[in-house]
């Protein structure tokens, strides 16, 4: 056990894990975060926080994960490398340790020029491979820097994988090396192309990386075929089969559609081995967490058993001695 | 790298006239032919050749998750993305196994000097030519002098 975290403590007891995300919101609102945590709470292991995601400024990961952990649920906070240096990303892991946050996901970000402020100056101090190598160095107690954190935090660290976009062989080695980096879970991008994702997930397995690393696919509700053709067209990286666009086309009631894909997909992800959980992303329509969760036949959502606390560093004496 | 070598980097270093020589040497060399980004750090030899920092993100140990099916840059749709395009010259040069090397972050206080310097005094990874991967350590050295 690294961080004692709910989301640790239930994958390495073995259970399939459901993760949500939330978009914080575009304005000094926390009242509309504590709503959202209503579709969570009780649906959901884990919430993602996106940290300015698509480059739009939102509230900060950090603060909205605290009001998170207020309404009820346990977050995940995205941290990107677009927006911060090495300084403010390690200060800023200290404050969301001692906030009460266990789960974090490390990301390089998107590029600021898709976002609302095109003018901007990315950052890209680090990239999320190397995020990931400081946070693990901060939870063996040291800065980036080789100095001493009393006392350290205890994240369970996760990171990215996009087993849609080229080249896949290339994918596999990065995978690699976010393990090798220290990294405790995977998130992935939304599945739409099936055999594209089999691909990927029977190299990762050739590889014995899922042994090593809990991975957690995600998947997407769409609400109409536009968002599907958007994201075909205009998301770079996302691979969408033609399949779903003809079902989505054809459909009467496209909502409706879009929630069967979805539950379809999740329950063909519980069948697949080296999948540890799902990640539910959708985008802007938090209310459908629910009837997703309840359809792929998910609930009621497992407690972890062992309630421990999470691991306390060594006292000074021992290391002494030794 | 070896005393001999850390001495000719000290004794260039100590010298700003030769130095300034080093730097636009290598610049016009490393421009035209690899299009250089002088980060001071140089892991072409790892990544078969290919400059990693020319992406947008300056990602130095793999792709980001935006690289579109025929290659392509999601910043740039113009140009290739350039972990497409290093792990393309990697196979072909069958030199895939370098591409697992993990790169400490930028020391950005390397940015504008002279790579071949700072791998004579040991700062950097010297160039590996071959086509195994050696873990190597780096040495924990100073920063060069400031000019």
């Amino acid at each position: 056990m690294v961080s004692g975290s709910r989301l640790e403590r239930l994958l390495r007891q073995g259970e399939f894990v459901v993760c949500g995300e939330m978009s914080p919101p575009q304005g000094a609102d926390k009242a509309s975060i504590l709503k959202k945590c209503e579709y969570f709470r009780g649906y959901v292991d884990a919430v993602n926080l996106t940290d300015n995601q698509t480059a739009i400024v939102r509230m900060s990961s950090v603060m909205s994960s605290v009001f998170v952990i207020e309404g009820g649920c346990e977050p995940v906070m995205q941290m990107t490398c677009r927006d911060r240096n090495r300084l403010a990303q390690q200060s800023d892991l200290l404050g969301a340790y001692a906030a009460g946050i266990r789960n974090v996901l490390c990301l390089t970000g998107d590029y600021q020029s898709f976002g609302n402020h095109p003018e901007a100056k990315g950052v890209f101090d680090l990239d999320s491979v190397q995020l990931i190598h400081a946070v693990a160095d901060m939870n063996a107690g040291k800065f980036m820097s080789g100095e001493e954190i009393k006392p350290p935090p205890a994240f369970f660290i996760g990171g990215a994988a996009n087993p849609f976009a080229e080249p896949l062989d290339l994918r596999i080695i990065r995978l690699g090396k976010k393990i090798a980096a220290g990294c405790h879970f995977i998130q992935t991008q939304p599945v739409f192309d099936w055999p594209r994702f089999e691909k990927w997930m029977s190299l990762v397995r050739d590889e014995g990386l899922d042994q090593q690393v809990f991975i957690l696919v995600g998947v997407m509700p769409v609400r109409s075929v536009k968002a599907l053709t958007y994201m075909r067209d205009e998301v770079p990286g996302m691979s969408i089969a033609e399949e779903y666009i003809k079902r989505m086309e054809s459909a009467q009631d496209p909502k409706e559609e879009g929630v069967k894909i979805c539950v379809e997909l999740i329950k063909r992800l519980r069948e697949t081995p080296g999948v540890k959980g799902v990640h539910i992303m959708p985008v802007m329509w938090e209310s459908i967490t629910p009837r997703l969760v309840e359809e792929a036949g998910l609930l009621p959502r497992p407690e972890p058993i062992t309630i421990e606390e999470p691991a306390e560093p060594e006292p000074a004496e021992t290391t002494k001695d030794a | 790298m070896s005393k001999f070598t850390e001495k000719i980097a000290a004794f260039t270093e100590r010298h700003p006239t030769l130095y300034r020589c080093v730097v636009t040497g290598e610049n016009v060399f490393k421009k035209a032919i690899f299009g250089c980004q002088d980060c001071g750090q140089c892991v072409l030899s790892y990544n078969a050749f290919v400059c990693c920092m020319r992406c947008p993100k300056q990602m130095r140990n793999g792709p980001c998750g935006g690289t579109r099916p025929d290659g392509h840059c999601e910043v740039y749709p113009n140009r290739h993305c350039i972990w497409w395009l290093i792990n393309k010259r990697a196979k072909w040069m069958r030199r895939q196994a370098k591409l697992r090397k993990y790169h400490v972050p930028v020391d950005r206080r390397l940015e504008h000097t002279s790579a071949w310097m700072n791998m004579f005094a040991g700062r950097i990874l010297p160039i590996d030519l071959s086509r195994e991967l050696h873990e190597v350590e780096l040495p924990k050295r100073e920063p060069p002098p400031k000019r």
